[in-house]
């Protein structure tokens, strides 16, 4: 435990003279020690200033998981410039958006992206492009593999109040916003983790999730606060994933929704045994209750952790382990060093048994988006029904809302702003595909409201069918599953997976669309493997997990 | 029903934004694809050749390539 860190380049430093040799990072057969790593960093962080990186520019990441992804990620940090870790999903075109966004300097990538990034015009900000692997074609940049071996750059110290990073999460309208975390946010993150997951000096996490996304850099964060090893796993195959589980001895494993349900059906057909686990954990959604229901079985003796957080403020809350089995699909309670309130706007503090928006306030809460103080300033801003407790303070608006249950835990609704309104009604869209989807017959399904003479709005819900469905079967369980005024009256079967966003999840606001635009020209559901659903995923991340 | 390279090819450039795959190409392990892509992939090839795919036949053996796919969905016919 280092309890002097105070930055992000302290997390991996100041191991170096308690366990220069341990492995801080397996990666395939790789194992690299935090000497090691420290070592490339110094190399790297050379280049940086050769490159006259001053502190506070930012410095663009886009590699795959690798060793070399958190040793760029330290350098830039040791120098003091702010990182930008740009998932390697997105495209060039969006690579590029981020750059001139964020006005960066130098931009560290793979070679197949370098190649596509010769052969247009790069954001006039970016002075150098370092390349990592093997070029096929000359482009002019600089090659990481070339860079002299006797290069060495001297850490620039920083507040913890500065920036250190910022995240781009795609918002549902419009390009893409870079939310900006400074030391101290990213820091008393990964303290506040390591605290409730009662993480050690010799866990192994497995690192699954791109470091780009604030969950899955926690993995990271949290193992070299705490002197442990990450696992990458950069392939995500359920039966690989298992695999490495077994052989690297995992202790920790955090995955989102869709992973859950590949690695739990997985362990359905061909339970395995992890001796060595001690914890998982979800974020960045709900898991389906059916899956939830079958994870005490097939993890038996391992805590397993909800969480929900939004990147605006890292991490808001988890539900505590030994709740689990009676509280299934809860987010639980403010994680240590956070506080998290319901609103009831206009009206105070909501009561358990009622429902409100999540704020949260704390040392998590994000300076906002880069860019954007307008933006910043209304997801970002003090709270009339908290003056009493805390005055002009800002608290992170999450946009979502919650019901609190009577022992003070929490259970995510549904957004804000996605409410349909049907018969006078107040609906949210996640009850009504909860309900649909307990069917057993539908694999997804998003619920929507689309404007009706006599409703205000009728409910529709786009659905993905299992096996032999039957629409007729399906309503008449709805009928029975749910209130009247919530029973949909139209399913748009969809053919196949629905479209997701970066982060794995479905990508709501394009299946609403795609289904309105279905019913604009005469009603027909698309033909299957046709007239697919062909959006860009990364175009609508809500910003929510 | 069975899949074809021509059509392998086919769905990775058209739906998954990959326009240089050959048979070799590494789509998992280079990073060229993630868990969603995975997904809507398995369900392409679930589609077009009938068979179920066993999530513990996912793996990178029979996956990686499109010859290694190809290979996959000739077997599991």
């Amino acid at each position: 435990m280092n309890a002097l860190t105070t930055n992000f380049y302290q997390l991996l430093a100041d191991n170096l003279d308690v366990r220069p040799g341990k492995p801080a990072i397996i990666d395939g057969h790789r194992a690299a020690s935090y000497a090691a790593i420290a070592a490339e960093v110094d190399r790297l962080a050379g280049y940086l200033q050769s490159r006259n990186i001053r502190p506070g520019d930012r410095v663009i990441v886009h590699l795959r998981k690798s060793i070399a992804e958190v040793t760029a990620m330290f350098a830039i940090a040791k120098v003091g410039a702010v990182i930008v870790n740009v998932n390697t999903q997105w495209t060039v075109e969006q690579l590029d958006y981020v750059a001139a966004d964020c006005g960066a300097r130098v931009m560290i990538v793979e070679a197949r992206v370098a190649e596509a990034l010769a052969s247009r015009r790069v954001s006039k900000t970016v002075e150098s492009v370092l390349v990592r692997g093997k070029l096929s074609a000359e482009t002019g940049f600089d090659i990481w593999d070339h860079l002299p071996e006797d290069l060495s750059g001297d850490e620039v110290p920083r507040l913890d109040t500065e920036l250190a990073m910022i995240i781009y999460t795609s918002g549902s309208t419009g390009m893409p916003k870079g939310v900006m975390l400074t030391h101290r946010n990213i820091i008393a993150g990964a303290r506040s983790v390591a605290r409730y997951l009662e993480l050690r000096e010799d866990d192994r996490l497995l690192s699954v999730l791109p470091y780009s996304f604030d969950y899955g850099l926690n993995q990271l964060t949290t193992m070299m606060l705490m002197g442990g090893t990450v696992v990458h796993q950069a392939v995500p195959m359920a039966a690989e994933i298992v695999r490495t589980m077994q052989k690297h001895r995992v202790t920790g494993v955090a995955a989102v929704p869709p992973l859950w349900s590949q690695i739990v059906r997985l362990l359905a057909e061909t339970p395995t045994e992890f001796p060595a686990l001690r914890r998982i954990t979800n974020s960045g959604g709900k898991i389906s209750l059916n899956i939830l229901q079958q994870i005490p079985r097939l993890f038996p003796d391992v805590d397993v952790y909800l969480m929900y957080g939004l990147t605006e403020a890292f991490r808001s809350t988890y539900l505590s382990p030994e709740k689990f089995q009676r509280k299934m699909g809860a987010i639980g309670q403010a994680i240590p060093g956070a506080e998290v309130y319901v609103i009831k706007h206009g009206e105070g503090i909501a009561h358990p048994g009622e429902q409100g928006e999540l704020v949260h306030r704390g040392p998590l809460v994000s300076l906002g988006y880069w860019g954007k103080p307008e933006v910043t300033e209304q997801k970002i801003r003090p709270c009339p029904e908290l003056w009493h407790l805390i005055g002009d303070e800002p608290v992170v608006y999450s946009g979502d809302i919650v019901r609190v249950d009577a022992d003070g835990d929490l259970w995510f609704i549904g957004r804000n702003d996605a409410m349909i309104k049907t018969n006078g009604f107040r609906v949210s869209p996640d009850e009504i595909e909860d309900l649909v989807c307990r069917s057993g017959v539908i694999a997804e399904a998003v619920a929507f409201g689309v404007e009706h003479e006599d409703l205000g709005q009728a409910v529709h819900v786009a659905i993905l069918p299992v096996g032999n469905f039957d629409e007729e079967a399906l309503l008449l369980y709805c009928r029975r599953a749910m209130p009247s005024y919530m029973v949909p009256r139209r399913f748009h079967i969809w053919p196949e997976s629905m479209p997701r966003t970066s982060s794995g999840k479905i990508a709501r606001p394009d299946v609403v669309r795609l289904c309105r635009e279905w019913m604009s020209c005469g009603g027909g559901v698309p033909a299957t493997g046709t007239s697919k659903a062909r959006i860009n995923r990364n175009q609508t991340e809500e910003n929510v997990r | 029903m069975s899949l074809t390279y021509g059509a392998l090819i086919g769905y990775l450039r058209d739906s998954l934004s990959i326009n240089d795959a050959d048979r070799e190409s590494e789509l998992f392990s280079s990073g060229l694809l993630d868990s969603v892509s995975m997904v809507n992939l398995l369900a392409f090839i679930e589609q077009s050749t009938g068979i179920s795919i066993r999530a513990e036949d996912v793996t990178l053996e029979n996956f990686d390539t499109p010859d290694r796919i190809l290979r996959f969905a000739e077997a599991s016919a």
